[in-house]
């Protein structure tokens, strides 16, 4: 073995280098070992960002790291155009809306007012431990506690209508508040992104409060871009890990996490190096932490089963399409940097796309979220309902007709766009998993579904980020609160390993 | 008057026939079936005192094909099994056999039975209870293969004093030498069979394991040489006095797998059945070996203890009291031993009676007299187990008798 470290983080994600800085700010001797030549995750390709919109980032890390605070603070925050095929396309920034008539836009206003308040109160949550299931010791019980304080804070009337939707479907809620069209779309893509569902699956509400309970210095469940960039956010948090005196290696893939005695004692890495550490936190998807690398043979069958069982199903593809100038909206306008264009015309148009990937086929038209780039001179989509487990497998011809029918309804939007893209490249949720070593290519590194939830997260036993052998934890998007690049899993896992240290 | 009815074949409804079954429905006068996992098992064939007796003074034959088999093969099947049970089974050479339990994450019993390792890489697991999905979890991740073989071999066990002596007369060079859950290779007339030195009398004994298709042929040789060695076929019920007395505890009887209870306090610990001396706690991970620790170091709530109870009455499903007033626990089975000449039973006892406190316990005992029922009181202690234990069990080579 050689050099011994306080601890080891496996992944650079973005959750791997927040963990890493919390511990090394304590003190802690922290080596970083990251698989890829690039740091951040899926955030940090800059040739091919998986997540091209980091706007999740807590403002509590960024205290807690004393991270520069403009980085999130100072940019605006950004749209989201909805796309309407048969009108002006619907323009969302919070409560306020262009493009739709008064009425509708008052009621969406109160609607999205009301769940801006759910989700606050949910939020709570998102930096707490999930209490233990059973025996929860009283520290854990006070982020639930909070959350029920904030919930009876609503007040009755309101309260009572969350606990109402909470475990329903958005198609239901929306088609009641709303109804259906380019302003339900844009909620229900934000309800199901990433995820193995359709608007109309039980669930999507809590899942839509969810992404609502984000924060920035903005306010809750507004949309920001990081000042500089993804990449800007991605080198402030490496910084941050080397200025606390943490190391980082990039292109080093980890292959084993060691057992001694029922303890973590370090890791392998593929070229066989051996590095000791008492604690590991691990970045990387649960299923591949658990089954590939530390291995079964130290979990209890039924944990392995649970583990096994996790659904985490991955449904999103990453297309580019390089271009040389900002896509040009129909109505003559240009994308932004940045801005949010949705393609899912309606609810209906995401859950006839969603029909097809639940039998393992790809959408004719699939719904997509894309941004344009302008540094890089880029479209970049994110094409939902295109399964992991697509009949066939993902060959190079499915990409290929993948991207055509991506285009085409890009066309639809942004007309001129095929003519004018002199490149493109396809990411499927399998190139995903085997290229960053998520379980089934999956957005959260495992469904956000009520049954994984909470102290349900990432399944029944796992939950607390502590693993069965002593000194492993999980610290990425599969551990509570979930995916998106937020921080959280991050932090809570280190200030979980941390208490544990003291005791 | 004369009687014209000819006896009626008896149907045994919805059990499958063993592979010894033509030959026990001859023996079977009774026609006392029950089911063990969908064969037709004999509960009593005869008399219980004659068949019991042969346990303890002849030899005597019991049909186990219905018991589960399983067959664990392949480079980590070694691995695979040290995972399932408690105890070490690197330790476990080719050829031998060791009683084994295992246990859910909780550290709970799901089932015991015993492990032969046939070879370095070739194990086989026979115990009460359908394992195949359990084992199936346990060997996920593993290089290993595992099939259900309950139905592709039969399997007799050839009990008491004479047993030896038995196979012997049938030619078996060497069986002397086969020590206590040693396992060998012999052929009876024609047929080959595995015998293991193994079985639930705790007396001297082996266990037959056959292809279904020479089932008759080994045992009509066995019956054979079995006259002059007073071999009788047995039913359950015999069975089950010798076990009490030997102290072997039955699933379903005396406690619950951890996969059937549907009350979460009713699954029980080794430590609780007394069955501590099967953990191994320093070995690699085993399933439950967490729960396991924690549970190491406290008082467990409970225990299955073994009780010897004054005056003769049995104590069938008896409750146990302290000082003859507190209810304390319960009997679970319970025999008046004829060969210990003791009136022997197994009771769950709530801490710290049986554990510490070890005095002043009484079991109730409920007594029919022609349609009258009558209440005693026995007093009754804490007894180490097993209450019957003959040094012929172990002995190598085990006398003629
Ligand atoms: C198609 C797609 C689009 C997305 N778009 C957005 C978006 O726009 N906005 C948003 O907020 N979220 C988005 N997400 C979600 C977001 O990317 C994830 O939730 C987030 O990246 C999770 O961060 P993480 O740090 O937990 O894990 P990851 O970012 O997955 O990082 C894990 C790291 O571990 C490394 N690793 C894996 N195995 C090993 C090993 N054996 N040894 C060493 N290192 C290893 C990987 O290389 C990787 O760097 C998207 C997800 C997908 C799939």
């Amino acid at each position: 073995m050689s050099a011994r470290y306080d601890a080891i983080i496996i992944g650079a994600g973005h959750n791997g280098l927040v963990a890493a800085a919390m511990l090394a700010r304590k003190g802690r001797k922290v080596l970083v070992l990251e698989a890829r030549d690039h740091l951040g995750g899926m955030l940090g390709d800059a040739d091919f960002r998986v997540a091209p919109l980091p706007y999740a980032l807590r403002p509590e890390i960024i205290r807690s790291l004393g991270l520069p605070a403009q980085l999130m603070g100072t940019s605006k925050p950004v749209e989201t155009i909805s796309f309407n095929p048969d009108g002006p396309s619907v323009t969302v920034l919070g409560a306020r809306t262009i493009g739709l008539a008064p009425e509708v836009a008052q009621t969406y206003a109160t609607l999205r007012a009301r769940l801006g308040r759910q989700a606050k109160a949910l939020g709570v949550m998102m930096l707490e431990p999930p209490p233990g299931l059973g025996k929860a010791s009283l520290g854990e019980m006070t982020g639930l506690a909070r959350m029920a304080l904030k919930m009876r804070l609503l007040g009755k009337t309101e309260m009572r209508d969350l606990l109402r939707i909470i475990l329903s479907n958005v198609w239901d809620l929306l088609n009641d508040e709303i109804g259906d069209g380019p302003l339900a779309g844009a909620l229900a893509m934000d309800a199901t992104l990433g995820g193995a569902m359709g608007p109309r699956s039980p669930g999507t509400v809590l899942t839509l409060l969810y992404r609502m309970a984000s924060h920035s210095a903005h306010g809750h469940g507004l949309r920001v871009m990081p000042e500089g960039g993804p990449d800007a956010l991605v080198k402030a948090l490496s910084d941050c890990v080397t200025a606390a005196g943490g190391e980082i290696r990039t292109g080093t893939p980890v292959e084993k996490i060691l057992v001694d005695q029922d303890k973590t004692a370090g890791v392998r890495l593929q070229s066989g190096e051996e590095i000791a550490a008492p604690l590991v936190l691990s970045n990387v998807s649960p299923k591949t932490t658990l089954m590939t690398l530390l291995g079964v043979e130290h979990l209890d069958g039924e944990f392995v089963r649970r583990c096994r069982n996790m659904a985490s199903k991955g449904m999103v593809s990453r297309l580019d399409f390089d271009i040389a100038q900002a896509p040009t909206l129909g109505s003559g306008s240009t994308l932004q940097n940045g801005q949010r264009l949705m393609i899912a015309p309606g609810m209906h148009a995401i859950e006839t796309a969603f029909n097809a990937a639940k039998y393992g086929d790809l959408p004719e038209r699939p719904v997509l979220e894309a941004s344009y780039d302008a540094a890089a001179n880029r479209l970049c989509v994110s094409a939902q309902f295109t399964p992991h487990d697509l009949t066939g497998g993902w060959t190079d011809d499915v990409k290929a007709r993948l991207s055509a029918s991506v285009l085409a309804v890009l066309e639809d939007a942004l007309p001129g766009l095929s003519s004018a893209v002199t490149a493109s490249r396809v990411m499927s949720p399998v190139d995903i998993e085997t290229g960053y070593g998520a379980a089934g290519g999956h957005w959260h590194h495992g469904e956000l579904r009520v049954d994984q939830l909470l102290m349900l997260r990432p399944f029944d036993g796992a939950a607390q980020y502590r693993m069965p052998v002593a000194g492993l934890y999980l610290c990425g998007a599969g551990a509570h609160p979930g995916g998106d690049i937020s921080g959280a899993p991050g932090f809570n896992a280190a200030r979980a390993a941390l208490r544990d240290g003291r005791n | 008057m004369t009687a014209t009815a000819e006896p009626v074949a008896q149907v045994v409804s919805g059990l499958k026939s063993g592979p010894f079954h033509d030959r026990l429905v001859a023996h079977n006068r009774q026609q006392a079936w029950m089911n063990w996992m969908g064969y037709a098992s004999p509960s009593v064939l005869d008399s219980v005192e004659f068949e019991y007796f042969a346990i303890r003074n002849q030899s005597t034959l019991f049909d186990i094909s219905p018991m589960c088999k399983y067959a664990i093969t392949g480079p980590d099947a070694e691995a695979v099994l040290n995972r399932l049970v408690t105890r070490d089974i690197r330790k476990l050479k080719p050829g031998r056999v060791a009683y084994c339990i295992w246990l859910d994450e909780d550290g709970q019993v799901v089932d015991d039975g015993t492990v032969f390792r046939l070879s370095e890489t070739e194990f086989r697991l026979c115990c009460q209870e359908p394992q195949l999905s359990w084992l199936e979890d346990i060997a996920w991740g593993f290089d290993v293969s595992i099939s259900d073989v309950t139905r592709d071999i039969a399997g007799l066990a050839l009990q008491g004093p004479t047993s030896c002596a038995l196979l012997k007369d049938l030619g078996l060079a060497g069986i002397e030498t086969l020590k206590t859950f040693g396992i060998a290779e012999f052929a009876i007339g024609g047929a080959d069979v595995t015998i293991s030195r193994t079985g639930f009398t705790g007396d001297l004994g082996y266990e037959l394991w056959i292809a279904p298709a020479d089932a008759l042929t080994i045992w009509d040789a066995l019956m054979g040489a079995g006259k002059l060695r007073g071999l009788r076929v047995i039913g359950y019920e015999a069975l089950d006095m010798a076990r009490i007395e030997a102290g072997f505890l039955l699933p379903k009887v005396d406690f619950l797998s951890a996969q059937t209870v549907l009350r979460p306090d009713r699954a029980n610990t080794p430590y609780e059945l007394g069955l501590e001396w099967l953990v191994t706690l320093d070995k690699p991970h085993f399933n439950g070996r967490r729960a396991l620790l924690d549970l190491s170091g406290q008082t467990p709530p409970r225990k299955l203890v073994a009780i010897e109870i004054e005056r003769d009455k049995p104590a069938h499903n008896a409750l146990v009291y302290h000082k003859k007033s507190r209810e304390v626990g319960m009997v679970t089975s319970a025999l008046w031993s004829p060969t210990c000449k003791r009136n022997i039973a197994y009771a769950w006892l709530d801490a710290p009676y049986g554990q510490s406190v070890t005095t002043d316990l009484w079991v109730e005992i409920y007594l029919q007299k022609e349609i009258r029922w009558q209440r005693r009181m026995a007093r009754c202690h804490p007894a180490s187990r097993p209450f019957f234990s003959h040094p012929r069990r172990t002995a190598t080579p085990p006398a003629d008798y």
